[in-house]
């Protein structure tokens, strides 16, 4: 069922309570009453449209956002993937590594098998970090100075030849490797450790890593199907109108 | 290799079009699915360019229906089930992997669901063994002991795109794609040992 603006927000955590951490991002917590989403929204000064793209995209894997591409900003989608982001590194990734370290200490655990575990988890750690990092550090510097520059094209003839130089496409690389290891990750766990004492934490983190992986295949899902189209639009309008600010031209 | 398995579907009604996403959705199997609803002109064409991995095809929506169209002549793929009524005739229902007749019970309709992801995500082989072959298990500690595919091939005599074939079906069964999970099994499972790996 798509969640729409009438919709109870408590009935939405009702439909899917994985959307949680989503509604955090919105800085939206529990203790809505009967408050519906419009009303929740405009409370919290969130563009409905927008929220509802995000939520209904999270919620329903085959949903396709088309019809409000163009009501809501490249700048807002950013800063909901940046607290995206910060939830995976900031929060997520150093719970499950505690847990990680927990679990390696406990009986059941040979000896030799303790950093094996907990150094495959670093590196996927590191390989996480390093990903994010190149968005932070690339793709969304681009894209909001693509954005400042049809909002004021006031800019600097280094702005206008930097921006017809790149592509949002030059940036949509696979992220192959990441996703595996947090695949080959589930696999060990479920299939290949040897039972351990603790298996209530092992649960859990196993638990911990089907939400992580589920919440980074929607992030994916959402660069691919909302920033991406938006911005090819953005890139659209750039050459179209200044197609002479370009050095190369 | 993605887990999400993409699903075309060619059927007029809607109630069954959604019927059958319920039906999808209560297999836990995560898909992408293209909806068509109206006749089909050219089938290869479609099957081509979407490249699935199931078809739910109703037969009537295709305008001329000869032969369903397959990659690498290879039989399940894609796998196609055919959303039509018990009295059909055969020789349309012998086209397809299997039938999905649109008058059986829930437990039935569940049962062919869940049979026909199942051999979709095996690799279309049903009764396939899933441990490692002697052959594999040494291509194996190589690759954990951190050699490449060439390398591989110099020391076993074989070549490297038999290697690379070695490896995928290692990776199928065991569900380890990476080199380093490669090399947390092969420590787990005693092929070998820590001390013989750098930086692990």
């Amino acid at each position: 069922m798509r969640i729409n603006k009438d919709l109870k927000m408590a009935e939405v955590i009702h439909m899917n309570h994985h959307l949680l951490p989503v509604l955090n991002r919105f800085d939206i917590y529990l203790g809505f009453g009967e408050r519906t989403v419009e009303v929740v929204c405009k409370d919290h000064k969130i563009n409905l449209n927008f929220f509802l793209e995000i939520v209904n995209t999270f919620h329903d894997p085959t949903y396709f956002p088309l019809r409000h591409l163009q009501s809501f900003k490249a700048s807002m989608l950013i800063e909901y993937l940046r607290k995206t982001h910060s939830y995976y590194l900031d929060v997520k990734i150093p719970e499950i590594g505690q847990y990680i370290s927990e679990i390696v200490q406990c009986s059941g655990f040979e000896e030799n098998h303790r950093n094996l575990v907990k150094n495959f988890f670093d590196q996927y750690r590191r390989e996480l970090t390093n990903h994010i990092n190149k968005e932070e550090q690339g793709v969304y510097p681009y894209v909001l100075r693509l954005e400042k520059v049809l909002d004021s094209p006031r800019s600097s003839q280094e702005t206008f030849d930097d921006l017809h130089k790149y592509s949002i496409n030059e940036y949509e690389e696979d992220h192959d490797d990441v996703e595996s290891k947090l695949f080959d990750l589930k696999n060990i766990l479920i299939k290949y450790l040897p039972p351990v004492s603790n298996y209530k934490l092992l649960n859990l983190i196993l638990h911990e890593i089907f939400e992580l992986e589920s919440d980074l295949n929607n992030h994916g899902h959402i660069e691919d199907l909302i920033l991406v189209p938006i911005v090819e639009n953005m890139e659209k309008e750039f050459h179209s109108r200044f197609a002479n600010h370009g050095s190369n031209v | 290799m993605s887990n999400r398995i993409c699903i075309l579907l060619i059927e007029p009604s809607f109630l069954i079009r959604e019927g059958l996403k319920t039906l999808l959705s209560s297999q836990g199997q995560p898909y992408r699915i293209e909806e068509f609803d109206a006749p089909v002109d050219d089938l290869d064409k479609l099957v081509n360019r979407i490249n699935p991995d199931l078809v739910l095809l109703n037969p009537k929506l295709v305008i001329r229906l000869i032969n369903l169209p397959r990659r690498n002549e290879n039989i399940f793929e894609p796998y196609y089930i055919g959303l039509i009524e018990s009295d059909a005739p055969t020789h349309i229902k012998g086209k397809f992997d299997q039938i999905l007749n649109l008058d059986a019970e829930k437990s039935e309709l569940n049962k062919i669901m869940e049979k026909s992801l199942r051999l979709i995500h095996n690799g279309n082989s049903e009764t396939e063994n899933t441990s490692l072959s002697e052959r594999e298990i040494s291509i194996l500690k190589l690759v954990a002991l951190g050699n490449t595919n060439n390398e591989i091939a110099d020391k076993l005599f074989i070549s490297a795109h038999t290697v690379m074939t070695h490896r995928k079906n290692i990776t199928r069964k065991l569900g380890i794609k990476t080199v380093s999970g490669l090399t947390v099994y092969a420590i787990l499972n005693q092929l070998i040992k820590l001390e013989e790996v750098q930086g692990v």
